[in-house]
């Protein structure tokens, strides 16, 4: 890939991401900007997704187990916890980059993504060439980031 | 009231399918994990109706929608995914999925569904 497609397909799946959390969370949030990361992933609660097609990668949202909690208290209106803490975190995932994938396809990239993996505990993420990291706060419920790891 | 097969890889998922058509006032038979499971418990159960998501382990549900399809025509299918783009929608249509509802879904939205459907 070169490096003009490269960043093509980086602004394609940035504003996906974007246009998908909006829709998917219903809950007021300011965006940092994003930042490149070279260095490897150290997380502690997080969900993997994968992206096949004309994007190959993976997506990564981290933050809080908490803070996942309250956003599926404010999208399903019930608290959350244990296995069904997990399941939520992994749609939640899933429902994100399910709208990126619907997002992009309007111009023409076509991708398919995985079932989410949980990842939980001490957690070191290696072997990406580039990542992208998003960061998300939302209002009075915490701080979610999203990483675009580009093969 | 029409029985149904819930099919979904998570929890969360299955759970709330089931109380959203709980309090439509449908009767959920049973609940499957990936495509294979739902052909296996759609042979057992015969509902009437089938929820299915689309990307799951094993046998995703395009390829479940396809396996049900050959054993029953007339089954009514409705896919609910996070993934909502055209040619998403047209292969399930095509294996023949009644309608198509992208996640995260409301209750009215279900029910919009079950009303054309069934």
């Amino acid at each position: 890939m070169t490096t003009e497609q490269r960043s093509s397909v980086v602004t394609k799946l940035l504003n996906g991401t974007l246009s998908s959390i909006k829709s998917v969370i219903p809950i007021d949030y300011q965006i940092e900007k994003p930042k490149m990361v070279k260095e490897d992933l150290q997380l502690f609660y997080g969900v993997l997704i994968g992206i096949t097609g004309d994007i190959r990668g993976n997506l990564v949202f981290t933050g809080q187990q908490s803070t996942f909690g309250s956003i599926g208290e404010k999208m399903f209106g019930m608290p959350l916890e244990g296995e069904m803490l997990l399941s939520f975190s992994g749609e939640l995932g899933n429902m994100i980059a399910g709208g990126i994938s619907t997002s992009i396809s309007q111009d023409g990239t076509d991708i398919n993504i995985t079932s989410p993996t949980i990842m939980q505990g001490n957690t070191v993420l290696h072997g990406h060439k580039q990542a992208l990291k998003l960061t998300v706060n939302f209002e009075s419920v915490g701080t979610m980031n999203t990483y675009l790891l580009i093969d | 009231m029409a029985s149904v097969l819930v099919t979904d890889d998570a929890a969360f998922m299955r759970m709330q399918l089931r109380d959203i058509l709980t309090k439509l006032g449908h009767e959920v038979v049973g609940e499957a994990e990936n495509g294979q499971d739902a052909v296996e418990k759609y042979k057992k159960l015969k509902p009437e109706l089938i929820t299915m998501d689309i990307t799951m382990p094993e046998m995703n549900g395009i390829e479940a929608v396809q396996e049900i399809k050959k054993i029953d025509k007339e089954v009514k299918i409705i896919m609910c995914s996070a993934m909502g783009q055209q040619g998403m929608v047209v292969d399930a249509i095509r294996a023949g999925a009644n309608d198509f509802i992208v996640k995260p879904f409301t209750p009215e939205r279900i029910q919009e569904a079950l009303d054309k459907i069934l």
